[in-house]
Order: structure tokens, then sequence, then C-alpha cells
């Protein structure tokens, strides 16, 4: 009887060991996690205390580093290679989980940490190639000296944070799906880089194009989905003449029915990454400076995407936000210019179907011959499970990316391979370093040569008055619409094989009208020679920027913050009238009645607490759905739908029109018949979740903003935000998508910035810094930004000092 | 008492200096192993020792600096409130220690009986 009681409480110990040391499915291993002594409960705010003297091993010279009351690091080095090892070291201090998992998702290594669930993902995100890509840009980096300096020193400096790390200051996520860092690499700040290029880049129409073609017709496409959006303001002024003699595209390639486009658009890009940046001349403001503003918009997580920095050397002093796992400074400024980006949103990637010789993939067609493709085998790790085995086929058109369901009439299997920018060498980091040291507009034009990915839209100010904007990138030369549709890979006539020259890509410099902007509409007008793609925004927010900024004189900050928080819905303006003349008020219930009321009395301004600008926002949705889902459901999937001004116009123009009928319904549908449905089955709709007529419809509560951890984890975002804006808006916050990064500077003698993203410094959810500026964000406020020339910190209470020495 | 302050001390200092969550384990079933003369001190007294010092560590650590994490911790977990993740916290060392404590008693007087120690 002894020995079975022992036998037990041995074996229930076993199991108990098993249960307290695994994790079991999303819950973490609970032994380490609760352990008071390395488990969460380290992970408090005693974090944030940083000595003032910290001994940092792999420095050169002592670099001193000025705290600002936000945990922004100004970091004050001797030399370049130590202010960027510093900058390695600080941020992975702040950020490491995020840096490293990022990578992971770039690198399409998840399944290493999460197990198979993510097995997917990971081989459509290997097969897209960002590996590829960063393995040839980092070769490329690493061949200019200076460039693998800054690499390899940022890489160093992150190394050193991490051999620092014990079980119990490990990052909390870490201990929440128990692993732990691996060593940083050059590679990986490539791969970061790669995925912003990526997620900036990577959603693309061809395959729904293709498809819409197919079924609707070339002129269906012609009409609906054309390059000039209806009311655009393009980036570069219409009246601007280009003097120089274009390259002439060769022949397009005839126009091609691929046999195997299907539901490619998984994970892609958010298609509402975009952004509003301006400059204005010293003429137009009270100042007499020039003044810069930039508000990037992209998904909103925490940690934030982006780290804020001051980086400081004999030669260099710079301020901005960088991106947590690569050097130097994306946006921001230095003594002497100011710096904005928006996506530029001009095509860069193509695809192409591909005759396969058979099932190995090892050899497809291209001008009547069958020419190797370059097989990659890669092992997939799966945490908990056997590792797969992925073969990867890399053509001349790029890798191949869906293969193994279709074949030809002949019996060869076809597969469709993705020619992007981004998977070309290149060195970003040479042209972001040559921008960080810029003085004038020359060096920084000079620098932005050497940038080819991903396309952005380069607003500049600087202190010698000059504005410029510059929609800058390595362009493919096309013939008019190439690149619209899924091609035969097959031949030269596809092929990327000229460049639009850098001299020749849309700029302009003080403009008369004493401003520059751009919010991702199409960049030049129909007199710019070269034909670069159709995906952009519409027109509503470059327009509205620029109907103020026009007005505007003796701007000051104020009125670019509250440009920046600008709510006015400029769609809403053109279409409301017309949608609410269509009701049969006969119809309407009692409450309908009362919606009705509230929306034309509304100002369209969509501030959170708008109840009409809920319903609007509702109501466009639905009238879109009910003209264009029922055709353009394709192969069982509702595919790219004509933009919002292209389906405005129409419904402006066209009393009668074909598309407005259902055809799912034996009745036919008219214009006021789909306009007062979609009413009726909006307000349905918003009753069902938010209840009746009442507070709970105001914008801010009903959809309002959630900052989500980047795991989605309950408990570490912020969420139930009172957020105004929109999509078409100049302040763009949605659910989880907006203002990453609000900045305004003014290059005056004293150079003047403010600026605050939705986060905080620290990735620690345990520290005060994590989200500290998430609240004053949402009232659309702005930190005073510390621009510092000196370590003196005697003088600022909000300031003070860490000393980094090598004490080897 | 004994067994109590033993567990208390020892786990401490080794947790202190090696992290292992595991220490909970391994020194009550030695404290366990080496009581010879109550299985309720060998159980229960190890138990009392490891919930008080993961008790007191959870709540030390709660106030330096830890009311974010553990306000954030409790909401991931469900746990309400940050005392409930404190008591939780208590609670597993408690169960593990009195286990060990238990089994490592018991594995004594199993030797004892097979090998005459």
């Amino acid at each position: 009887m002894r020995i079975f009681k022992t036998v037990l409480a041995f074996s229930f110990l076993i199991v108990l060991f098993f249960l307290l040391n695994n994790s079991l499915g999303s819950i973490p291993p609970l032994g380490k996690f609760l352990n008071p002594f390395s488990g969460f409960w380290q992970n408090g705010a005693a974090r944030d205390q940083i000595d003032d003297v910290l001994d940092v091993k792999g420095l050169r010279d002592e670099v001193k580093v000025v705290w600002d009351e936000r945990q922004v690091p100004h970091i004050f080095a001797e030399n370049t290679y130590d202010v960027y090892f510093a900058q390695g070291y600080l941020t992975a201090r702040h950020r490491l989980w995020q840096m490293e998992f990022q990578t992971h998702v770039a690198a399409g290594r998840v399944s290493e940490i999460i197990g198979a669930k993510a097995l997917e993902y990971d081989r459509l995100q290997r097969r897209r190639g960002l590996l590829l890509g960063a393995e040839k840009t980092i070769k490329t980096m690493e061949e200019d000296p200076e460039t693998h300096l800054v690499l390899q020193a940022y890489a160093n400096g992150v190394n050193t944070w991490i051999e620092t790390l014990t079980p119990a200051t490990l990052p909390l996520e870490y201990k929440l799906l128990n692993y732990e860092p691996e060593t940083w690499s050059t590679l990986k700040t490539a791969l970061l880089l790669k995925y912003m290029a990526w997620d900036l880049t990577g959603r693309n129409s061809e395959m729904d194009l293709s498809i819409i073609r197919s079924v609707m017709g070339s002129d269906f496409v012609k009409r609906y989905y054309p390059e000039d959006t209806p009311g655009t303001d393009p980036i570069i002024p219409s009246a601007k003449p280009w003097r120089f003699d274009p390259l002439v595209p060769e022949d397009s390639p005839p126009p091609f029915e691929p046999q195997f486009v299907r539901d490619l658009r998984k994970n892609e890009p958010d298609r509402d990454n975009g952004s509003n940046n301006w400059a204005v001349s010293g003429r137009k403001t009270a100042s007499g400076f020039p003044m810069l503003a930039n508000d990037p918009h992209l998904g909103l997580n925490l940690p934030s995407i982006w780290y804020e920095i001051q980086l400081h050397t004999p030669d260099m002093n710079v301020y901005g936000v960088s991106l947590p796992g690569a050097p130097a400074v994306i946006i921001g400024f230095n003594e002497a210019v100011a710096w904005g980006l928006t996506n530029a949103g001009s095509d860069v990637m193509d695809w192409f179907e591909i005759e396969f010789k058979d099932k190995s993939y090892s050899e497809y067609r291209y001008m009547d011959d069958w020419i190797k493709s370059d097989l990659r085998i890669e092992e997939i790790l799966i945490r908990g499970g056997e590792s797969v085995m992925d073969t990867f086929a890399i053509t001349r058109f790029g890798p191949l990316v869906k293969f193994g369901e279709h074949q030809l009439e002949n019996g060869h299997p076809v597969g469709l391979a993705m020619r992007w920018s981004g998977h070309d060498p290149s060195n970003e980091m040479v042209a972001i370093r040559c921008m960080n040291l810029a003085n004038d507009r020359e060096s920084f034009f000079k620098a932005l040569e050497h940038f080819h990915t991903p396309g952005q839209n380069f607003a500049f100010a600087a202190k010698d008055g000059d504005i410029a904007i510059r929609h800058n990138a390595k362009y493919p030369l096309r013939g008019q619409d190439q690149g619209k549709f899924v091609r035969a890979g097959r031949d030269t006539l596809g092929e990327w094989r000229q460049w639009i020259p850098y001299d020749q890509l849309p700029v302009i410099s003080n403009p008369w009208r004493g401003f520059v902007s751009s919010a991702n509409q199409n960049p030049v007008g129909k007199n710019y020679p070269y034909y670069m793609g159709w995906e952009y925004d519409d027109y509503e927010r470059g327009s509205r920027i620029n109907d103020r900024l026009e007005e505007l004189e003796d701007i000051t900050f104020e009125d670019m913050q509250a440009l920046h928080m600008d709510n006015f819905n400029k769609q809403a303006q053109l279409m409301l009238p017309f949608l609410i003349r269509q009701l049969e008020v006969e119809n309407l219930s009692a409450e309908e009645s009362e919606i009705v009321r509230d929306l034309k009395r509304w100002d369209y301004v969509s501030d959170p607490d708008q109840k009409a600008a809920l319903v609007y926002k509702q109501w466009w949705v639905r009238i879109e759905e009910a003209i264009w889902n029922d055709e353009l459901t394709l192969l069982g999937e509702v595919r790219e739908l004509p933009t919002r001004s292209v389906t405005a116009k129409l419904l402006l123009k066209n009393n009668d029109l074909v598309y407005y009928d259902d055809i799912n319904t034996p009745e036919r549908e008219d214009r006021p018949a789909i306009i007062n449905q979609a009413f009726h089955t909006t307000i349905i709709d918003l009753a069902k979740t938010l209840g009746s007529y009442g507070d709970a419809w105001e914008l801010g509560r009903a959809r309002g903003t959630d900052i989500n951890h980047l795991l989605s984890v309950k408990g570490l975002g912020r969420t139930g935000l009172y957020t105004g804006g929109g999509t078409g808006i100049v302040n763009a916050t949605k659910k989880d998508h907006g203002p990453s990064w609000r900045m305004l500077v003014e290059l005056g003698d004293t150079l003047r910035a403010k600026g605050i993203y939705p986060g905080g410094q620290s990735g620690n959810p345990g520290s005060f810094f994590y989200d500290n500026a998430v609240d004053a964000w949402v009232r659309g406020e702005y930190f005073d930004i510390h621009f510092l020339t000196s370590t003196d910190v005697s003088s600022n209470s909000k300031l003070s000092l860490t000393t980094l020495r090598n004490s080897q | 008492m004994i067994s109590v302050l033993a567990s208390l001390i020892l786990v401490l200092i080794l947790q202190l200096l090696f992290y292992s969550w595991w220490w909970i384990l391994l020194i009550p079933l030695i404290i366990g192993f080496f009581e010879r003369d109550s299985v309720i001190r060998a159980a229960f007294g190890n138990g009392l020792g490891i919930f008080l010092l993961w008790f007191g560590m959870s709540l030390f650590q709660w106030n330096n600096g830890g009311g974010i994490i553990v306000g954030r911790v409790a909401e991931v977990m469900g746990a309400g409130s940050g005392l409930v993740l404190a008591l939780a916290t208590g609670m597993v060392g408690f169960l593990v220690a009195t286990i060990a404590g238990y089994a490592g008693f018991s594995l004594r007087k199993q030797l004892i009986k097979e090998y005459q120690i």
C-alpha cells in the first residue's frame, strides 16, 4: 500500500512538472510564467530604470545618451560605428521581441514559434520570396563598406543587449510563447526592410482584374478601373511641363487570357496603407520659415511600429522615427532638412503565368525553349512537430508562388510567378543614411537615387527655403496598362528590361502655390509620358489637403495640427445630399426619419461624437455592395470593386444602369431602389448590433479604434478608443489602422518640431512607456520634441543622462 | 516550522541565483526526504514555505513597479485581479511543494522499509 502511495505521489509530481514546464495550447508554461523570480512578475516598470553608467562591451568610445521624459534616447557618439551600435543596443533594450518576431514573419518562420497552425502562412510567405530579396539586398548592401559598417554596428549592438538577458529580464512575449531570442544578423535588418516594402507594395489586383476582364469584358475594366480616378488633384500639378525626351517602351504584350487565376489574395497588405505629407514654403507660414508635416497610415499595433530616436555624431545630428530592427532614421529631420513619406502606389509587382514541362517544376517554357528553374529546397521548422521540406522554384519572372493545381490542355502544369522590385538587389540603407546626412535639396535627392523599393512620395523642406516632393522608386518602363493583368511569362515582351530614368521621375520643387503635398493619389496628370500603374488612392484626402493649404496663409503649427486631425468627409459632402434626395420619405420608419434628420443636419465632419458619420459610412458600403457584389462575385469570391470615386460618379450621372439590378433577384432594381434598400439594411444592421438609435451609434463608440498587441493577445492592447476620421478623410483613423506617427517640423533659426505616435517607446507591456502616448494621440495632441545639440542636461529637469562605456 | 523556513530560505537563495522554477519541486522533495517524523511537516511545511515565498515575492514585485504588468496579465489570464494572480502563484507553489514534500517523505519511508536505512 505504501509503495502505491509513493508511486502515486511521484507520478503526480511528474505530471505536474510536465504541465507546469510546457505550454498547453495558448497557455504559457505556468511554472515558468508564474515564477516570481523569472516569470512575468519580473516584467514590471522597474525595468524602465536605467543606470547612470552602463558597461557596454563592443563600443569603441564612450557614448552618452540623454533620455527625455518619454524615454526617447538622444545618442551622442564620437563615431559612426558607435552611434549605430548604441541605436541597436537601445532599440533592442526596448523592442527586442518585436524586432525579432517581425523578421520571423517576414521570413516565413512563424511555425517555429507557434507551431503548425502557421505552416500555410510560412509556405506562402517563403514562396513570395522576401528572404530571396533580402539575401540579394544584403549582399549589395555589404559590398558598400560604409553600409556594411552601419548594419554590422547595429547588429553588434543588438547582440550585446541579447547577451545581457537572463530568464528574468526576457521580454514578456518570450515568456508567454516559451522561447528565446536568437542572434541578430544584418540579414534580419534586410528582411525587416523587405517586409516594410512588402507591406507598402504587396497589394495587387492583377488576378482579380484578369478574372473580371475575362467575364465582364475589356470595356468594363477600362471604364470602371481607370488610371485617373475621378476628381484627382495629382501630386505634381498637371500644369507642370515635362522637359525631357521620354524612353519609348517596347511593344506591349498582346492581351493574354490566363488559365490559372485563383484565390491568391491571402494575407495581402491593407488596402488603406497610405499617408499624408506636405511641405509649406516660408512665404505661406506665420514665422516665414518652411514647415513640413507627415502622418504615415499603417496598421496600428502595440508595440508600435516606430521607435523615436536622435542620433548625433560629429558629422550628423538627426531626429525622427526608426523601424525597430533597422539602423538610422526613416522619417525625420536634421538641422538643415526635414522629410516625410507617403506610399507611392505605382506598380512594382507583376504576375506571370508560366508553363512548366512537368510537375518537378524544374523547366519552363521560354521563347519556344525549355529553360531551367532555380530550385531551392527549404526546411520549415515546426514547433512541436516534424519539419516540412518544401521546394521553391524561381524563374526569370520571379519566384513561383502558386502552383500544383492546374494544367494546360497539353498536360503541362502551369503556375503563377511574381515579379516584384523587392526581389532585386538594392541598397536603401545607403539612401536612408544619406538622407539623414543631407543638408540641402541636391544632397537629399542624390540620396534618393539609391531608394528603389518601396516607392514613396518624399516631401521635403529645407532651412534654406526649398520645398519639394518626389515620387521616387525604381520603376519598370511599361506600356499603357502593362501590369494591370496577369501576363504570359513566356517571352521578352512581358519582362522588365528597361526602367524609367531617375531624372525623369515625377518631381516638383518650389511650386508657385507655395506648398507640395501627397496623399497616395495619382502622382501625375495625363501629360506625364510614362504609365506607372493605376491603383492610386481616391481624390478625397489629397484634394482636401490642397484645398486647405491653398486657403491658409500665415500657417502655424496649430493649423497643421488641425489639418492632421481634419475629419471633413469630402465624399459625404459630394454624395450625401444626393442620396438623401433619393430616399422615399413615405417609407421611412419614425427612427429612420430621425436619422435622416440628423444626416441632413450633419456638417460632414466625422468627429467621434457623430452618429451621422457612422450611418453614412455604413450606408455607402451597402450601396457599393448592392451595385457590384452580384456581378463581381466571380469564381466564388467578391473581386476588386471599382473605387469610391468611380462608383460615386456613376451614381450621380446614371439614372439607369444595368449594374444597379441585383442579378440574383427576379425584380429589376433601379437607382432609387438600391439606395433605399441599402439605407434600410444599414439601419437594421446597426440597430441589431448597437440597439436603438442613440449614443452607442456615435462613430467613436461604434467603430472607434483598437490598437491590438502584435499577437492579438487580449489585455495587451488598447481597445475601444474614442476616435473620429476614416477612409477618404485626412485624419485617416480607422478601426485598427491610421496615423502611425504625426510629425510637424519648422526649419527656422531654431528648429522646432512636434510629434506623436499611438504607443510608447517601450515594448514592455509592464512599462508606463508601453502606451503612454495613446490617450494624447486620440485627443490629437502632440509632444514637443527635444532636438538636442549637446548632452548638457542641467538646464532641463525632464532630461537625464546615461553613459555607455566599454570597460574592457 | 523548520521545514517551512528551510524550504523558503533554500529556494529563495537558489531562485535568486539560478531562476528555474523547479527548485520549488526539488528542494521540498529533498527536505521531505529528510523529514523523519511527520508527514504533515514534510508535506504542508514545505507547501507553506513555498506558498509564503512565491506569494510574498509576487506581492513584492507587484509593489515594486509591477502594477501595470500585473493588471495586464490578470486580464490576459482572466484572473480578475492582481491579488487573485498573486494567490494563484502562491497556490501553484504550495501544490508543487506539498506533493514534492510528501513524495520525498514517502520515498524515505519506502527505502527504510526495503533496505532498513
